[in-house]
């Protein structure tokens, strides 16, 4: 029997995070919920185009589905491949100037 | 002539450019197992959320999605999916980055839970494949959505000024611009042609001449020479400084691809219609029909090609071409200004009718070739009107040889700063550009943000949607398409009055960059960006942006105009061998190009990257 399509949100959650929750999520959760994860998301993405992260990991992947062949790779196979080089290759000024906006959000939302 | 494409009922699927696969059984067990409006429930969920206007899935706007096993919140190395069958929310990684908690749930609910949706992309996925899955139905739900949240938060000029995408032009201009014409790409030979005659064009010509009048004149590049004023003319000299230093238009007459001597003598024979070849004065002074049919505006660029670059620097008359422009401008009922870019436009047309007028046989459709004015300009924008109603989208594709911008208006909004900001990450000369959105300077990029943003047509413009079969409200966005090997961008600085009579100058500052990337403005980066990877319920078939190295574009001639509307004078800056010189009728000089980046632009001419350099490579001054 399938559940109900309109079910409420499932509150197993909150249930099982009884655990009082780490520093790190409190902050993730105050960045999701004052939508200023969301401005970094989009930050973000413009730099990481900008300084042409973006068309590199495309290359990769362009690469991989060339050897592969297109019908025999999924997203999960092309993240797969590239998270690792991704997140290496991220220059350090645009990490410092996402690490610099979320200090300053800290401290306006007086955490 | 636009090509009006509604694919409505198309059956080729396509992404982004791409025919698609098909759906995957678990997709298809979905489908068929709701078989009306599977994603109704979903449909409630989207969220279109500034910035940058992404769809996202969310029960409630201020829902923070956790995965219902672990609490994961996503973004990490997880991403978090929404199953559609129970809405319940997982975390999934792909193998080696930790464990998938929605691909666990699709296996132990045995079936029917397979496909999920990204919360955050709003993008589908099956979590048995592992894969992106698409699906029509539930792609234009969402493009619908973004398309109605686009409107909402445009800013409220854009609701009253309806379509303020191009000037109203004269109605005899515009329709001549809509004669049925095919762009141009040069094959690999011609663009190998183009590059390789374009090198001898170095400034060795006049080595043995030893009189220091030659010596100076040797130190400019070849070609600049000035053009008198033949009376209130710098409208037209402008525009011709700028088109004889066109790198592919200067490469056509100067390996003589228009010879006059040949065009002429054709023409009489037409003319005469007795096929002997030999002049006849009498026939061809006397009847007027025949002198205008003699009347070729391309002979009259080829003579002062040949003029201009010849040994001769002393400032050259274009009395010749005035009058054949005149001859052909004097048709155009509604010329009424001196204006320099209807003079272009006008002086376009003259070339491509003449051309078309000679043709004795239908030029192949395939291989898009036109006359020399429409090989280097036109390129093809388009358009797609969506209804607001049922998001219905009609798609047409107009050839154009230039783009007209509005300026933007006056700055003080930050929220509209913000939604231009997007599109220039491809564009270089960041810290210059970040600092004047700061500081509210117009800038070109931000005047073809808002050429190619969405835009709510006024209730006196509804259009009529085929599917609904009534009239109704629409969105439009406009495209690039196609780009031409030369882009000319013309900046709207005259306000016309609804009598059609200039009004008011606008002599607000423009920035413009010396390398622009058109890239973002392509109709694949624009919808792509837009809607994210979908299929799209309108024609989606565009060419890949980053696949086509044209879209890098360099600066090579700025026409300025300064002053009062009628007692205006235009100038021309040009950009030889990356050094400006400034054109001011007789007289040329060098300028810095400081001087060139303060001056107030009224038409900016941008040639493909590689034919800038090749153009320019080896005409260094010693
Ligand atoms: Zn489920
Ligand atoms: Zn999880
Ligand atoms: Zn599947
Ligand atoms: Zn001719
Ligand atoms: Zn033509
Ligand atoms: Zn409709």
């Amino acid at each position: 029997m399938r559940p109900s399509v309109n079910r409420p949100p499932t509150p197993d959650v909150q249930e099982n995070q009884e655990k009082e929750p780490t520093l790190q999520e409190t902050i993730n959760i105050k960045l999701i919920e004052s939508g200023e994860k969301e401005r970094l998301m989009e930050l973000l993405r413009e730099r990481l185009v900008e300084c042409g992260w973006k068309d590199e990991m495309k290359a990769i992947c362009r690469a991989f589905i060339k050897k592969k062949g297109r019908n025999n790779v999924t997203v999960d196979d092309l993240v797969h491949v590239i998270t690792p080089k991704g997140r290496a290759s991220v220059p350090d000024s645009i990490k410092a100037e996402l690490l610099q906006r979320i200090r300053k959000f800290l401290v306006s939302a007086a955490l | 002539m636009s090509s009006k494409i509604n694919s409505n009922n198309n059956n080729n699927h396509r992404i982004n450019g791409q025919i698609s696969l098909q759906p995957c059984t678990h997709l298809a067990d979905f489908r068929s197992r709701h078989r009306s409006n599977p994603f109704r429930a979903l449909q409630d969920c989207l969220r279109i959320k500034p910035p940058g206007g992404r769809a996202a899935i969310r029960r409630d706007p201020s829902e923070v999605p956790l995965c219902g096993v672990c609490g994961d919140s996503g973004g990490g190395r997880t991403r978090l999916y929404a199953c559609v069958s129970c809405a319940a929310v997982h975390c999934h990684a792909p193998p080696g980055g930790g464990p998938s908690h929605a691909a666990a749930h699709a296996e132990s609910a045995r079936g029917g839970h397979e496909i999920a949706v990204d919360v955050d992309r709003a993008e589908l996925f099956c979590c048995a494949c592992r894969d992106q899955v698409y699906d029509r139905d539930f792609d234009s739900a969402v493009v619908l959505a973004q398309t109605a949240a686009s409107t909402l938060h445009a800013p409220p000029h854009s609701v009253t000024t309806p379509t303020t995408i191009r000037l109203p032009q004269p109605e005899n201009l515009r329709k001549r611009r809509r004669i049925d014409y095919r762009p141009w790409t040069p094959d690999p030979r011609e663009r190998s042609l183009m590059g390789s005659s374009s090198s001898p064009l170095n400034g060795t010509v006049s080595d043995s001449d030893s009189n220091s009048d030659s010596r100076s004149n040797d130190l400019l590049p070849w070609g600049l020479r000035g053009l008198n004023n033949l009376g209130n003319t710098c409208f037209m000299n402008s525009v011709l400084q700028a088109l004889l230093h066109t790198p592919p238009l200067r490469n056509y007459f100067l390996s003589d691809r228009h010879n006059r001597f040949y065009c002429q003598k054709k023409s009489n024979c037409n003319g005469n219609g007795n096929g002997d070849g030999i002049v006849n004065r009498r026939n061809a002074s006397n009847n007027e029909r025949n002198n205008n049919s003699r009347m070729c505006l391309a002979c009259d660029m080829d003579a002062m090609f040949s003029a201009v670059f010849s040994r001769d620097r002393k400032p050259y008359s274009p009395a010749k071409f005035l009058y054949s422009w005149w001859q052909h401008a004097a048709n155009l009922a509604s010329y009424e200004q001196q204006d320099a870019h209807e003079f272009f436009i006008s002086m376009l047309d003259g070339i491509h009718e003449k051309v078309e007028k000679e043709r004795r046989k239908p030029h192949s459709q395939g291989n898009g070739d036109c006359c020399i004015a429409h090989r280097v300009f036109s390129g093809i924008l388009r358009s797609d009107v969506m209804c607001m109603t049922c998001g219905f989208t009609s798609t047409t594709y107009d050839p154009c040889v230039d783009i007209s911008l509005d300026l933007e208006p006056n700055q003080g909004g930050s929220a509209k700063m913000a939604s231009t900001k997007s599109n220039h990450a491809s564009n270089g000369e960041v810290d210059c550009l970040n600092s004047s959105q700061n500081s509210g300077i117009s800038t070109l990029m931000g005047c073809l943000d808002r050429f190619t943003r969405p835009e709510r047509l006024g209730t006196d413009q509804k259009f009529f949607c085929q599917q609904c079969q009534v009239r109704q409200e629409s969105l439009k966005q406009m495209s690039i398409r196609k780009l031409p090997l030369v882009s000319c961008f013309h900046i709207k600085r005259f306000e016309h009055s609804s009598t059609r009579k200039m009004s008011r100058k606008v002599d607000r500052y423009l920035q413009f960059p010396f390398s622009l990337d058109m890239a973002p403005y392509l109709s694949s980066s624009i919808l792509r960006r837009r809607f994210g990877n979908r299929i799209f319920p309108f024609d989606g078939d565009e060419p890949e942006a980053s696949n086509e190295l044209s879209s890098e574009f360099e600066l090579f001639a700025v026409v300025t105009h300064t002053g009062k509307l009628d007692a205006g004078h235009y100038v021309t800056y040009l950009r030889l061998s990356n050094q400006w010189y400034k054109c001011d009728d007789a007289w040329i000089t060098q300028v810095n190009e400081n001087i060139v980046r303060a001056a107030q632009g009224y038409m900016m001419f941008y040639v493909q990257k590689m034919l800038y350099y090749k153009a320019s490579e080896k005409q260094v001054a010693a």
